[in-house]
């Protein structure tokens, strides 16, 4: 798990988008976490079960383990005496369900419906330049992992995904681009990154993010 | 009205194109219903692609379906706008 900023006794946790999305936003959302030590607030970015430098091969991850995986990231950081709060960007609200905090932050929350179907247009897209086929039914049923859009993917992991939406209830603050029509607490003008073809990086959009999770946080904890 | 509408979808698919591709303002502006794109954009891969539909869907409210797609739509600049404006008009 890596940590930013000073060791306060509020922490945020952050919940990274996975898969093709996690190399588009890293940069984005490392940036953002470092920023938040501005607003003198630590923040923890933990690898999920088959995704960053985890050791789990990606066709082995698995949408229960991710939840489980950073539920138990929260109890570790509790445990040590933090005051967690979370933030989550696309795909990554999919998975910070089931983590216990004290206020939680998404940012562009996207189904996981949506996302399988962007990794499959892609891997078409893809297919079509090469001259072969590919069937978007093709990822139902039983069979071996799938390939799409760089990663191998397990086909348990792809359904479970179709069935997820991002978590909502309480405690949560949603922030989306001004270009999304989905209701949010505030709508943001800048361009959407994870469509970047190339991975790119926005500092003074992380500086505004971190500056609006630093006063949900401070509001929250108070 | 429907030239109105035009030029706001046409402004859409410029937008989609910068934000997506990573252009400059200038560059998409000098974009005319003749300027090439598939092939001729370096940056216009097969990811590209599904990001550029994907966020033509969700700014305009469409939904494509990747049979509708065919080597044609993207090949300038003017074949995407008209393929948009058809989606939106139909």
């Amino acid at each position: 798990m890596l940590r930013f900023g000073p060791q306060s006794r509020e922490v945020v946790l952050a919940a990274m988008p996975p898969f093709e999305e996690a190399n588009r936003l890293r940069a984005f959302f490392v940036t953002l976490l470092r920023a938040l030590g501005d607003h003198g607030i630590g923040a923890a970015l933990p690898d999920i079960p088959g995704q960053g430098e985890s050791l789990r091969p990606t066709e082995d991850a698995a949408l229960d383990d991710w939840r489980d995986a950073f539920a138990a990231a929260e109890e570790k950081l509790t445990r040590e005496g933090a005051r967690v709060h979370i933030a989550a960007m696309r795909g990554g609200t999919l998975y910070d369900g089931r983590a216990n905090c004290q206020s939680r932050w998404h940012f562009a929350p996207v189904t996981g419906a949506a996302l399988v179907r962007d990794m499959v247009r892609a891997r078409q897209a893809a297919a079509k330049e090469s001259g072969e086929a590919f069937d978007a039914k093709a990822i139902a049923g039983d069979g071996p992992p799938v390939e799409l859009a760089g990663n191998l993917i397990a086909r348990a992991m792809l359904t479970d995904l179709q069935g997820a939406v991002p978590y909502a209830g309480p405690g949560l603050r949603t922030l989306r681009l001004d270009t999304d029509a989905a209701p949010a607490d505030r709508k943001i003008v800048a361009r959407p990154l994870w469509r970047r073809a190339e991975p790119d990086n926005n500092p003074a959009m992380a500086r505004e993010l971190a500056a609006d999770l630093a006063d949900w946080v401070k509001q929250c904890a108070s | 009205m429907i030239s109105e509408q035009h030029g706001e979808i046409e402004a859409t698919v410029r937008a989609v194109l910068r934000d997506v591709l990573g252009l400059s303002d200038a560059q998409v502006e000098g974009f005319d219903p003749t300027t090439p794109l598939f092939g001729a954009l370096p940056e216009l891969d097969s990811m590209a692609v599904a990001g550029v539909l994907t966020e033509l869907e969700d700014r305009l409210g469409i939904v494509i379906d990747d049979d509708d797609i065919d080597g044609d739509t993207l090949e300038t600049f003017g074949s995407l706008t008209r393929f948009a404006v058809g989606k939106v008009s139909s």
